[in-house]
């Protein structure tokens, strides 16, 4: 999120000692989310003291259903920044949707959005990165 | 998808990517109903092979070490003992606690409450008040006191029971209470203790004294009061101390309050 590792560092850092700050004072976080949320919002405040992208308007399209055989040529490194590059929350969403290790009351949770919003910005998010992949992996699009 | 409705289309969008357990049942038929479609087979591909990439997104040695403990991002367990001890649950039960002593020793004023138990409460206030030299002398017999509180005072029934008739009296005094009516104060020689004689509360329908049985014990402020209904009229043995020091005056077991 932050696209530095050294950025990402000490915010990890950060949240622990703050993790370790309400233990201290008897207010340990009430589920392991907190530490999510908190990170979070700690890249998100990095993030906005630091250069901005340039937002555009994404094309979007259909889903193909050679879409994964697209996406297997793709690098990870790929992926992580198209991610890093979407809009926020869409680039919260979609990284811990794509994470796969949290249900959709959880993802709501963590990121203080609606179920509408948080549909929205992952069901957008897919069809934007397809129209990214026709145009970065065009051969297998058009097989 | 176009099938679905806009509902279950949101949830659908937002379905689980691996074959995990949909987290509740509105997920379930969501995704049960998507998948009759054939948009919601092309998403779940989709997802499969996007969420397989990031899995196979290299993660750093350093940012490995960063998480070699994952225990310390769980929520921090509170044993029982540290629970209990935590200020706000301690206030709590401490405030549970005062309750229910209060409500038990107001449960049991109510059930050992006699008729005229405000009054006797109050007149042992008197006697922890009274003056040596507000009584008019009188040194004599408790016992021989009625005559004198009938033919002086027209006080009928003002009669010393038995177990205090013996005692030596060396003051005596009749005084009107808004609350009491006319009650007769006798002090005694035996531990400064005094006597009093006093109407019983009267019924409201039916006009007549409202009387016990036996002896009832009183405390307030240190003072102890001994109560006994006759005739319409209460007595009361007061005595600066605990129960013990009247039981052994009494010859009948009062009833402990």
């Amino acid at each position: 999120m932050t696209g530095e590792a050294s950025k990402a560092q000490d915010i990890f850092q950060d949240t622990l000692r703050e993790a370790a700050f309400l233990v201290a004072n008897r207010e340990p976080p009430a589920d392991r989310y907190w530490f999510f949320r908190e990170a979070r919002w700690r890249c998100l405040d990095v993030v906005a003291q630091g250069v901005q992208p340039e937002h555009a308007a994404n094309e979007s399209t259909e889903l193909s259903p050679k879409a994964p055989e697209q996406i297997e040529q793709l690098e990870p490194e790929q992926l992580a920044i198209w991610i890093s590059a979407a809009p926020e929350p869409q680039r919260s969403a979609l990284a811990l949707y794509y994470l796969d290790e949290f249900n959709y009351r959880e993802m709501m949770s963590m990121l203080g959005l609606k179920l509408t919003d948080l549909s929205r910005a992952i069901a957008s998010g897919r069809r934007e990165f397809q129209a990214w992949l026709n145009t970065t992996v065009p051969a297998a699009a058009s097989e | 998808m176009k099938r679905l409705s806009r509902g279950l289309r949101t949830l659908a969008d937002c379905a689980p990517i691996a074959n995990a357990k949909a987290p509740d049942r509105r997920m379930r038929t969501a995704v049960s109903r998507a998948k009759r479609t054939e948009d919601f087979a092309a998403q779940q591909s989709f997802d499969r092979a996007v969420a397989k990439l990031v899995q196979a997104t290299p993660v750093s040695t350093e940012i490995q070490e960063w998480f070699a403990n994952e225990r310390m991002a769980e929520g921090a367990k509170r044993s029982w003992k540290k629970t209990a001890l935590h200020p706000a649950i301690l206030a709590i039960g401490i405030a549970l606690v005062v309750i229910a002593v209060v409500a038990w020793i107001t449960f049991d004023e109510q059930m050992h409450a006699f008729p005229g138990t405000a009054t006797a409460k109050k007149l042992l206030n008197v006697a922890a008040m009274t003056r040596p030299s507000e009584f008019e002398p009188m040194e004599t017999e408790a016992g021989t006191l009625n005559d004198l509180f009938f033919m002086k005072y027209r006080l009928e029934h003002y009669d010393v029971p038995p177990e205090f008739s013996q005692q030596r009296t060396i003051g005596v005094r009749v005084f009107d209470d808004d609350e009491a009516g006319q009650v007769a104060q006798i002090s005694l020689a035996e531990k400064r203790m005094q006597l009093f004689l006093f109407p019983a509360r009267r019924d409201s329908k039916s006009g007549k004294p409202e009387e016990f049985e036996g002896w009832r014990y009183i405390e307030q402020e240190g003072w102890t009061g001994a109560v006994q209904a006759r005739k319409g009229v209460l007595f009361m043995a007061a005595v600066r101390g605990p129960k013990k020091d009247l039981a052994p005056y009494l010859t009948t077991k009062p009833q402990l309050r």
